[in-house]
């Protein structure tokens, strides 16, 4: 057979493929969208156009605190995580020496642990050596467990190409070291701690194992879908879930737009 | 010098000592309570193996776990598989499209599980897309996707496939493809440049892909509680009721302990086949 016919062969099957795929995964989202928009949810098909769930949605008093708490919990889990891994990865990529795969590997370990043993683990701790129930706070700190890795990932990936004199040329130029952080690295690394901000965020936003467990009555979204869920699907369910997806959605395309823009002007 | 010394210690030493207390300490505390007793949703201090016990000899546990393993196993191994070929699409065929694609994969894994699961009971519950459909055609609705080890099968799949192949991804990204021309023009056919230089430089990356997968499958309680019906209980899920519904927090505990165990040594033997510099993840590469 010619090899340039079965080059293109391989492609094209690859490429249907990954139609295929991308269909699998987008199919669910673009029926709840329908779904959320239709007075038959069940079968929204031919699509309607009809923002009742929304008006629901929007008027549910116990999502709107539901929606606050996982604000409050999320920004603060982004932060905290964001700048443990800003320090674990400087500290792995430029003074561990030796010991920087030991380090690697303890700072990774958070990820190979399921969420729910964290959340299990987290209150069994504070419980028994506090008799506490769970707060904003621990939960907080939980999330920030398990996103920690994540950004330390992140940023790692992104930094390790960084060229470190930079710092040390600006402090021997006379800044000091806050000034070089804040004049010479930040400009140069904010995609990845950008990227490292909007991920821990999302996960902390998203995930219920961690925060079912060290919050109790606290009401956070996953929670509230998922108490929801329990008596059966409803419109506004569909309406919360599109309205998270186009947020994501714009997030990422403004990530995209900014990192293009600023390509174009260097 | 000093200076930089206490920098160091300082920037190396806040992560470590974070994690040693909310990430080390917690799972140390599991292992305590493990070893304790739960009586009348009260935790009795006395020393026992008894949850241990309960968990080598009771039958429904070791069906859920011997369940749950089956599972992570084919749900990891299938991820694996459908993950390869799109990964090697986009690095090799994407172009300058490449973010956009990778973007696109990455889009629905950010709306959280439970969202997903929802938007997932949209399509296969009983009136669902898949169902709903099924039912306006004249045909008879599948029972195989409602409340079934399949459905939650499915449901594993799509909502782990994003992490895998996007690690598989990282890897092949870094991978120099000039090696497969080299091989190539040494005179190796497709399948060989694959099984002996391609498939083998990447397998670490394809290894922490399988280990992401599996993890979570291991240890899922939503899906399988959500989708997988009467007979559908995993390991998790029952591991979770203890803590919930049944309120006996110290076989819990084990519970935790054998799963993290278990998930640990998996790791290890695995991780006999990683070298981190080219799994892309970490910038372990400079030497």
């Amino acid at each position: 057979m010619n090899p340039n016919f079965t080059d293109s062969l391989i492609k094209w099957t690859l490429a249907v493929f990954l139609v295929v795929v991308f269909a699998f995964l987008y199919m669910p989202i673009v029926h709840i969208l329908f779904a959320s928009l239709s007075t038959r949810p069940n079968f929204p098909y031919p699509p309607e156009f009809n923002v009742a769930s929304y008006i629901r949605l929007s008027t549910n008093t116990v999502y709107q605190s539901a929606f606050l708490n996982s604000l409050l919990l999320a920004s603060c889990t982004a932060v905290l995580s964001t700048v443990l891994g800003f320090l674990a990865t400087v500290g792995v990529l430029r003074f561990a020496g030796k010991r920087a795969l030991i380090y690697a590997i303890f700072f990774a370990a958070p990820l190979f642990v399921a969420e729910i043993l964290l959340g299990i683990s987290s209150m069994a701790l504070y419980y028994m050596l506090f008799e506490l129930q769970g707060n904003m706070l621990t939960a907080i700190i939980a999330n920030a467990v398990h996103c920690f890795s994540f950004c330390f990932l992140i940023m790692a990936a992104m930094l390790y190409k960084y060229d470190w004199r930079m710092n040390e040329a600006a402090i021997v130029c006379g800044a000091s070291p806050l000034r070089s952080f804040f004049e010479v690295m930040l400009p140069i690394t904010w995609p990845g701690i950008m990227g490292s901000l909007i991920t821990a965020f999302v996960l902390s936003l998203n995930g219920l194992d961690v925060s079912f467990y060290l919050l109790g009555a606290t009401p956070t979204m996953p929670s509230v879908a998922w108490g929801a869920l329990r008596y059966g699907v409803k419109p506004e369910l569909y309406a919360l879930s599109s309205l998270i997806n186009i947020v994501v959605f714009a997030m990422i395309i403004a990530l995209l737009v900014a990192i293009r823009l600023k390509r174009k002007a260097a | 010098m000093q200076d930089a010394n206490l920098q160091r210690r300082l920037i190396l030493d806040i992560p470590t000592g974070f994690l040693l207390l909310f990430f080390v300490m917690p799972l140390a505390a599991l292992v305590t309570l493990s070893f304790w007793q739960t009586e009348n949703y009260k935790i009795v201090h006395e020393w026992t193996l008894m949850n241990y016990g309960t968990l080598a000899t009771e039958r429904a546990y070791i069906t859920f776990f011997l369940r749950s393993l089956v599972m992570a196993i084919g749900v990891s191994v299938t991820l694996v598989a459908l993950s390869w070929p799109i990964a090697y699409f986009i690095v090799r065929y994407g172009g300058r499209y490449r973010i956009i694609f990778s973007l696109l994969l990455v889009i629905p894994f950010l709306s959280g599980e439970v969202l997903r699961l929802i938007a997932l009971q949209g399509m296969l519950g009983p009136a669902g897309l898949v169902n709903g459909a099924l039912i306006r055609m004249g045909a008879a609705p599948l029972r195989m996707i409602m409340y079934s080890n399949a459905a939650s099968f499915i449901a594993f799949i799509y909502l782990y496939l994003p992490l895998v192949v996007t690690t598989i991804y990282l890897s092949l990204i870094n991978f120099d493809f000039r090696l497969a021309h080299a091989a190539s023009a040494c005179g190796a056919n497709r399948f060989r440049i694959f099984t002996e230089v391609v498939w083998p430089l990447n397998l670490s990356g394809t290894i922490v892909g399988f280990m992401l997968a599996f993890i979570p499958t291991l240890s899922a309680s939503l899906v399988p509680r959500f989708l997988g019906g009467p007979n559908g209980t995993l390991y998790g899920m029952s591991m979770a009721q203890q803590f919930g519904e049944s309120g006996t927090w110290a076989l819990g505990a084990a519970m935790g302990v054998v799963l993290f165990l278990f998930s640990a040594i998996a790791l290890a033997i695995l991780s006999y086949g990683v070298d981190l510099r080219r799994t892309g993840f970490t910038g372990l590469g400079r030497q």
